[in-house]
């Protein structure tokens, strides 16, 4: 390890003394500025000896030193390129050149470049395939997760985020190119590919915006089909930043992120709590008896002792009203001719919401340290080679509450609040050095004391902590070959990368004492009674004074990677443009994650061969042919390889003569279309990998006999044969056939639209075989690939620039995504007529079906009158009234009709702008969707229910009243069969909680995703400063949707962490 | 010129990268071949006798669990245990049926469909299919002399005569719920197309006839009785193939398959009849025929009923006449049983006990007494003179809920000076080993120090009272305890943790076998004395007296046991008292074709909420039963199963 740190510092160095070393005969300064002023980041290459290349400053300032008859070539995106010939340049006094420069607008992205994958690259005007490339800045957000800068920002990408807890991955948004294509338990996500390393969404998650160079997104065939087996849900191709020549550029920013709960849920108070709970008792069992006496509802109502009425609110005792999170990030770049550099190191600091109580020296608040270290070193090794050393680290430190945040958030949630306070005084029993939390023994139904105590939260969370430590390493080497020497255009590339990532984690608590307040009757007065000392007839688990710990499984795994490129790309005759790449590649990757199975400890490796050929003539006609050839280790070997070749078209009508008329209007008009294959090898799940093996356990105890007299001797036992998987030979690929019509227009060279429109059509998507009659006796069903989804959609973009004035611009941009499926063929039975609205073929991959709920009833003579619901024969009065679909005087299964939109959303959109004023931005982005519903969890919010939870066993839990059912629901007082809720009730009522219409509700939303508000300082020469910047933004600060009881976002999960909104405030220095 | 020149460097430059891909290519081929041979595949099943042991063990684990209320159909979905109408009522499977709950959407016991599909994973139906077609792959394997090659060939043909056995008594266990069922005498391959996988329902009298031969095939092949009895007691003898054999006649030979008219409509879709309509009488010969063979077997293996010996705590004669009637189920491997399972022991005496004189431990998870048999249950025994309480014309039980106290001489019954109600009083000795009470004594091993049965424990039931509702949330729901099937040497009298001796599950015992032949014998031979003979055995190790004295000196219809009708109620009876809450009631009743009028039958039980003697001994109805016939006879086949098969047939009334 110190020896690796050794040779970077070593390179690092070297790269830095080269720099300084090199003399040059005269200073060129100045600023290069368009109409609005200075123009940042414009690539300035000084053609001489040696060429340089460098950029200019945040405000177009530049400085160099050079040879006084070099030619300078000031070159910017959107830009037409300026040459200045320095020898004709008048010299000062102090034997500088200033220079001022203007660059002229070309009001049009053309002349950018794309990057399309395996290190190439393609002009964005002869691109023909579906390419999102996204504007770097705009992922700038207040959120340190860049996956939650997404949704709205990239058209054709499908984004959500459902949590907003810090931690491994809890806070990434989910994201799906186009939508969801698919169904079953594969890889259903893109491919999402860093600096050409495959990497995790939290990977993603954890890149810095500072650090990105291109971002783009690759969505048709054309685009992805050279990724072959991994590229059928999309790829994202992110490269970070490499070094220019020139001198060591320090960027720096820090911000201070104040982050705070979009939304709370609001409870009902304690006396409500209290009545209605009496209330739910007394609701199914008239004879029930109520939990809570007048007395004590009186002496809580009148505030008497706390300790012996308690009424706590859990959620403001538990979690604070906001919490401050930093970022760092450091960035140091430069070079000379020969090497060049780019070194960044973040540090980010995310903390929970939390309260942090002085019981304990250790802090239970969430607190996650991020830490990276990235160094892009390139260097001439000959003249035509070109070597590139990139090293990346990512190292996460986190330590929170046992079961994280949103345990606490559910414990909370869902604690008794008026039978025990959260701690006694530790004056009540001086000797004793424990925290002397409450408690109670458990009620029954009855009132009799059951044989568990209350779950306190407040104990909960104090009790301990759990840490875990992640590290990723990835070493990465690059060799770039010019092969000129050979034919002119050709290159070769090779790239090869080692990836290890290590997961471990521990937790530590001690096990709470808790004490219950008996009451003096003659004084009034209480005393503890310690409910779990180990004491005979004391309650388990017995509190411990001492930490325990728990250290769960680690999570290792490893992934290689080599891959070999040939480019060819020239230009014959002026006009013929032929571009040629070849491509192979071999992975293989072992993780040690949680293995119980022999196959799951064997590598997942692929091979391929890929190419992409292009032709363009004039720059007006546009082909372009691809193919991936790929092997998988999944499948028989018969089945091992597969193709997947596309091709695209495209024609740039505007390059036409007869077009020439129009060009003041629509500067710029592109079609262009695509068809392909591309394939998917992670079909099941990875337990389900060798599809052409038999999964036989030949020693499952489950499948055993036991026989033997049993006195004394022990019996004989063996286990017995069980099968989980036929083999099946015949498995293969998943196959996606997509086509992409797509335009790009650019009207008066302000207002730019991409326009695409896709179809999909996924087939052989693996899927059981039940069908097949029971008494064959299979004892698993087989599976085949005869799946099948269509889906189509539709992705704009607009981009709206302009400048009123030397001092005042503007711009707008937004984006819609529409996409839809349709399942053609899925594992189903062939329904009758009268059962047709079961069939889920024609319907959406996320279509929910459930049961259409009417009203409440209204009477329990409506109920012995209506059709039996799922067999329950104890409903009454003021629970849900289904609708008998099929008639049969019955509610069951078959009555299930397909209810709502889709569960994922098929609309996303976002749009936003932004406004410069001298000094001043500012600039705002809304995001929304629509066209989804959810489902409410009628189960987890059902108040008074008493539960153990699910996992981890911890008893006394009791759910809490939201102040949306207290306000709204049936009871014989209100017989109101709309009610937002139905007839209490202490246990769960399981017809209730079906999935029907009365828990569905519509997902859409509009959120103001985020605004800033930034101010440029100049003049601080004086400290060597180039460039600040001051800013003000802000994330989910806004909500418009029809659901109002949690954010939208969160959907059924309302329970959980909420997403959160955050104020930052930062800085960002150039140096 | 130039563009000559320019193919010519290429193709140098092609020819490169093609000998470098193809280089790659030849070992990427190598690269993705991961998968290590040795991997586990069905042939290393039976490479050795160590080996082919564990799929024969498989073949085994398939067999219900009967000694679980939670999977053994007949105890729970009838009308003999009953449950309280608290949470577990709601989701106890079996329960659901004998609340008339059984649908044919989600079938409770889908035991066809085997796994559930979209199951909650609580209800985990038994794969009888998958059991069979195990039994199907391991007969077909281990045939072959080179299969298992260490197994030598008096041990292959064990084995094999234990398949056919089990194979036999799975498609038993299907033709009994469902009654016409598919034959699956050979596996098809997995690999068939779906459409080549559908069975059709066969005829009852096929079925009836592939288990018989195929259990004829069995018997050659098994040992009369186990020898390695530390290793392979549970395992599958001449007695329990024999027995098993004379259910499957009797089942074929009862009213409901033989001859029942109400499945006239019953028929595949080819026309074909699957329940013949016609009696033949000969089925009860062969009924009986198998029920002696199996008796002579059994008894040549020294299987004799149960009796109480060897007594070291000077028990008084009720208490041992009670303790012969429950120990001959609950004695582990006891002198009567012929088939234990040894993989299903019972595990429900918690549910059975409740608390009695336990000390300061409230929690009544422990002793929970919640299995409860209704009053109409209560009734069907017998009053101490052998007779129906209905019958005899020396008590009068007319006004059974009229209370009165205990006498001392009642104290083995009864705790003295505790006032009851009349329908525990007088009654024959299975009554008091077979149901605790209000009042009721309860012998225990652990009750009194010593073991005496003087002054032990009794069953307090009233509300708020040990074992009454209101003081847990489980609860006796009709006052009836199922003390029969509760080991009186488990311990339950302490503030620990009681300690349960659980017992391989009876699965058949002697006088099932002795019930079933007198049965028959009346069936064929109406009034026969041979049957009262066998019936008489029974009631000798009951306490009773026997038939003809019984009914002659004590009933109001002293010659009932001379005509054929009124000797087949008196054996249905007996075995009704003697086989109660085991299991087997719910299976008679359909075979018998009476479950339309037992199951039509209100549930009552004590007024339990009730705090005193005059509140508490009224009768009180709990649960308005129906039992639609002939719907409720077999059990529905599914929604699922009959979509995806178009050659199957749902039963009538689903």
């Amino acid at each position: 390890m110190n020896g690796l740190r050794l040779i970077f510092i070593t390179i690092i160095l070297s790269a830095i003394s080269t720099l300084n070393s090199i003399a040059q005969d005269i200073k060129v300064k100045g600023v290069i500025r368009d109409t609005t002023g200075g123009i940042p980041s414009v690539s300035i290459k000084v053609r001489g000896a040696t060429t340089l290349t460098l950029s200019s400053d945040g405000f177009g300032r530049f400085e160099f030193n050079s040879k006084k008859e070099a030619q300078v070539d000031f070159q910017s995106v959107g830009f037409k390129t300026a040459t200045i010939n320095l020898a004709n340049q008048s010299i000062n006094s102090n034997n500088e050149i200033i220079l001022d420069i203007f660059l002229e607008k070309i009001e049009s992205e053309i002349e950018e470049v794309t990057v399309t994958g395996f290190g190439g690259t393609q002009k964005k005007a002869s691109l023909v395939s579906a390419i999102t490339t996204v504007n770097v800045k705009e992922l700038k957000t207040a959120s340190s997760n860049l996956t939650n800068a997404l949704a709205g920002r990239v058209a054709g990408m499908i984004a959500f985020q459902s949590s907003g807890e810090p931690g491994l991955g809890t806070d990434n948004s989910t994201f799906y190119i186009r939508g969801l294509s698919t169904f079953g338990t594969g890889k259903q996500d893109p491919l999402i590919l860093i600096d050409g390393i495959e990497s995790s969404p939290t990977d993603m998650a954890r890149l810095q915006p500072d650090d990105i160079s291109d971002f783009s997104v690759l969505k048709d065939a054309a685009a992805a089909s050279v990724y072959g087996a991994r590229g059928a849900n999309g790829v994202i191709l992110i490269n970070t930043k490499m070094g220019m020549d020139g001198a060591p550029k320090f960027n720096f920013r820090a911000e201070n992120r104040l982050s705070s709960n979009t939304k709370n849920l609001k409870f009902a108070d304690n006396i409500t709590y209290m009545r209605m709970a009496n209330e739910a008792a007394l609701s199914r069992t008239p004879n029930g008896i109520e939990p809570y006496t007048q007395n004590k509802i009186f002496s809580t109502i009148d505030g008497d002792d706390p300790y012996l009425f308690p009424s706590n609110d859990w959620v403001s005792m538990l979690i604070k009203d906001y919490t401050n999170n930093q970022g760092y990030n450091l960035n140091i770049s430069g070079g000379t001719p020969r090497g060049r550099y780019y070194i960044a190191g973040t540090f980010n600091r995310d903390n929970g919401v939390l309260n942090v109580e002085p019981i304990n020296n250790f802090n239970s608040n969430i607190k996650l340290n991020n830490y990276s270290l990235r160094v892009n070193v390139d260097f001439s090794v000959t003249k035509s080679t070109t070597a590139i050393v990139r090293m990346y680290g990512q190292f996460d430190d986190y330590s929170g509450p046992i079961g994280g945040g949103a345990r606490t958030f559910d414990n909370a949630m869902n604690a008794n609040p008026v039978i025990f306070p959260a701690i006694y005084p530790a004056s009540k029993l001086p000797f004793i050095e424990h925290p002397l939390f409450g408690s109670s023994q458990t009620r029954n139904t009855d009132l009799t004391i059951g044989s568990s105590m209350y779950m306190n939260p407040y104990a909960e969370m104090v009790k301990g902590y759990q840490a875990y430590k992640t590290s990723n390493l990835q070493p990465q080497i690059e060799i770039k070959q010019d092969l000129n020497g050979i034919t002119e255009g050709l290159s070769a590339r090779a790239m090869g990368y080692l990836r290890r990532y290590a997961y471990s984690s521990a937790s530590r608590n001690y096990t709470p004492f808790y004490y219950e307040s008996i009451i003096n009757s003659q004084d009034g007065s209480y005393n503890l009674k310690a409910l779990n000392d180990g004491s005979t007839n004391a309650l388990l688990p017995t509190g411990t004074e001492y930490l325990g710990y728990d250290t769960p499984p680690s999570e290792v795994d490893s992934r290689i990677w080599l891959e070999g490129t040939i480019n060819y790309s020239r230009i014959f005759a002026e006009n013929h443009a032929v571009s040629g790449m070849l491509v192979s590649y071999i992975s293989s990757f072992e993780s040690v994650t949680g293995n119980n199975l022999l196959i799951e400890t064997l590598p997942s490796r692929n091979a391929g061969i890929s190419g992409r050929f292009t032709y363009g003539f004039k720059d007006r006609y546009l082909a372009e042919f691809n193919f991936g050839y790929n092997g998988s280790e999944r499948f028989d070997s018969n089945h091992r390889w597969g193709i997947f070749p596309s091709f695209g078209i495209g024609y740039r009508v505007s390059e036409e003569s007869f077009f020439e008329p129009l060009k003041s209007v629509i500067s710029n008009f592109k079609i262009r279309g695509t068809y392909g294959l591309v394939g998917n090898d992670a079909i099941g799940n990875s337990r389900d990998r060798f599809f052409y093996l038999s999964n036989v356990n030949l020693n499952n105890g489950d499948y055993g006999s036991v026989f033997g007299r049993d006195d004394g001797a022990a019996r004989y036992s063996r286990p017995g044969v069980s099968i989980s998987r036929y083999a099946n030979q015949n498995i293969t690929w998943e196959l996606s056939k997509q086509l992409n019509l797509g335009a790009d227009i650019s009207i008066a060279n302000k207002l730019d639209l991409i326009v695409d429109v896709f179809q999909q059509k996924r087939s052989n998507i693996l899927q059981p075989v039940s069908g097949i009659d029971n008494a064959s006796g299979l004892m698993a069903s087989p599976w085949s690939n005869y799946g099948r989804v269509n889906s189509k959609g539709l992705d704009l973009s607009l981009n709206y620039r302009k400048n009123f004035s030397q001092n005042f611009w503007m711009d707008a941009r937004g984006t819609f995504t529409y996409a839809t499926t349709e399942i053609l063929k899925v594992d189903e039975l062939p329904y009758s007529d009268n059962l047709s609205h079961l069939t889920r073929k024609g319907y959406s991959i996320n279509q929910a079906w459930g049961y259409v709920a009417e009203r409440l009833f209204i009477d329990n003579e409506e109920v012995a009158n209506s059709p039996t619901q799922f067999g329950d024969l104890g409903l009454l009065a003021g629970d849900i009234k289904y609708r008998d679909i099929t008639h049969d005087g019955i509610i069951d299964d078959d009555d299930k009709v397909a209810i709502g939109y889709p569960t994922e959303p098929e609309i996303l959109f976002g749009f936003g702008s932004s406004f410069g004023f001298k000094n001043f931005d500012f600039g705002f982005f809304f995001q929304g969707a629509a066209q989804y519903s959810f489902f409410i969890n009628s189960n987890q919010i059902q108040p008074f229910y008493n539960y153990t939870h699910p996992d981890t066993g911890i008893p006394g839990y009791q759910t809490g009243l939201l102040k949306v059912i207290a306000d709204d629901y049936w009871s014989e007082s209100n017989q109101d069969v709309y009610a937002m809720w139905p007839r209490l009730s202490t246990w769960r009522v399981g017809p209730n909680n079906q999935t029907s219409t009365w828990w569905m509700r519509n997902g859409g939303f509009l959120r103001l995703k985020s605004i800033d508000i930034g101010y440029n300082i100049k003049s601080l020469e004086k400290f060597k400063i180039k460039n600040a910047r001051v800013y003000l933004s802000g994330s989910n600060l806004f909500l418009l949707s029809d659901f109002k009881l949690w954010d939208v976002e969160m959907r059924g999960n309302g329970l959980g962490y909420p997403l959160q909104s955050v104020y930052n405030l930062g800085i960002q220095i150039n140096l | 010129m130039k563009i000559k020149e320019i193919k010519g460097n290429a193709k140098v430059g092609v020819s490169m990268v093609c000998v470098s891909f193809s280089m790659l290519f030849n070992s990427c081929s190598k690269f993705l071949d991961i998968v290590p041979d040795n991997v586990s595949v069905i042939e290393h099943a039976f490479k050795l006798r160590i080996e082919a042991e564990k799929y024969l063990f498989t073949c085994y684990s398939y067999l219900p669990e009967n000694g679980d209320g939670w999977f053994n159909v007949g105890m729970m979905s009838g009308d003999e245990i009953w449950l309280p109408q608290n949470d577990q009522a709601h989701w106890h499977p079996a329960f659901r049926i004998a609340q008339g709950m059984q649908n044919k959407g989600r079938p409770y016991f889908n035991e066809w469909g085997g796994d559930l599909k979209g199951g909650d994973g609580r209800f985990n139906y038994l794969r009888i299919w998958q059991a069979i077609r195990h039994c199907n792959i391991f007969l077909e394997t281990i045939q072959e002399e080179n299969v298992a090659p260490d197994l030598n060939s008096f041990e292959r043909q064990r084995w094999i005569g234990e398949v056919e056995f089990l194979k036999a008594y799975y498609h038993f266990y299907m033709l009994r719920m469902y009654g016409p069922i598919p034959i699956v005498d050979v596996n098809a391959s997995e690999s068939s197309e779906p459409e080549d996988l559908y069975y059709k329902r066969m005829p009852v009298d096929d079925v009836v006839n592939f288990i018989s031969n195929l259990l004829d095939q069995a018997i050659e092949k098994l040992p009369e009785r186990i020898t390695d009895e530390n290793t392979e007691l549970g395992r599958i003898t001449k007695p329990i193939a024999l027995a098993i054999k004379s259910r499957v006649w009797q089942l074929a030979a009862s009213p409901l398959f033989n001859g029942n008219t109400d499945y006239i409509d019953l028929v595949d879709k080819d026309g074909i009849s699957l329940v013949s309509t016609t009696y033949d009488a000969t089925k009860w010969e062969k009924a009986r025929d198998a029920a002696k063979a199996a008796i002579d077997i059994a008894e040549a293996n020294s299987v004799k009923l149960y009796t109480y010996t060897n007594d070291r705590y000077n028990l008084s004669t009720q208490t041992k006449t009670q303790l012969n009637i429950r120990n001959a189920v609950t004695e582990r491997w006891g002198d009567e049983v012929v088939w234990g399972l040894s993989n299903s022991y019972f595990v429900n005496e918690a549910l059975c006990m409740p608390p009695l004189a336990r000390g300061s431990n409230v929690d009544r998870f422990q002793l929970q007494g919640v299995w409860a048999a209704p009053i109409k249950v209560a009734k069907q025994f017998y009053t101490k003179n052998g007779v129906p309480i209905e019958e005899d014309k020396t008590l009068d039980f007319s006004n059974y809920m009229s209370t009165r106290t205990a006498v001392t001489s009642e104290r083995f019954y009864i705790e003295p000076g505790y006032v009851t109600a009349r329908l525990n009083y007088d009654r024959e000795p299975r009554f008091y080993a077979s149901l605790g009470f209000d009042g009721g004594r309860w012998y225990m091993k652990d009750g009194v120090t010593g073991g005496s049965d003087e002054n032990g424990m009794y069953v307090q039931a009233k509300n708020a009272e040990r074992s009454g509702v209101g003081h847990f949330t489980n609860w006796n729901e009709t006052g009836y305890f199922i003390k029969k099937l509760v080991h009186w040497e488990s311990t339950t009298n302490s503030t620990n943790a009681p300690t349960w001796k659980a017992y391989p599950w009876p699965e058949i015992r002697l006088a099932e076998l002795y019930l079933s032949y007198a049965e028959a014998l009346n069936e064929v031979n109406g009034g026969s004395s041979e049957a009262i003979a066998y019936l008489d055995k029974v009631r000798e190790r009951a306490g009773l007296a026997g038939v003809v004295s019984s009914w002659t000196n004590f009933s109001k219809s002293p010659s009932k046991f001379q005509s054929q009708d009124g000797l087949r109620e008196i054996i249905q009876r007996e075995r009704l008292n003697e086989l109660a809450f085991e299991g087997q009631r719910f299976w008679d009743l359909r075979r018998w074709k009476l479950a339309a009028e037992y199951l039509n039958q209100d549930i009552t039980g004590f007024t339990i909420t009730s705090k005193t003697a005059a509140g508490y001994n009224v009768e009180r109805n709990v649960f308005n039963q129906t039992f639609i016939a002939p719907r409720d006879y077999l059990w529905p086949i599914g929604n699922h199963e009959i979509r995806r098969n178009p050659l199957l047939v749902e039963n009538p009334g689903w």
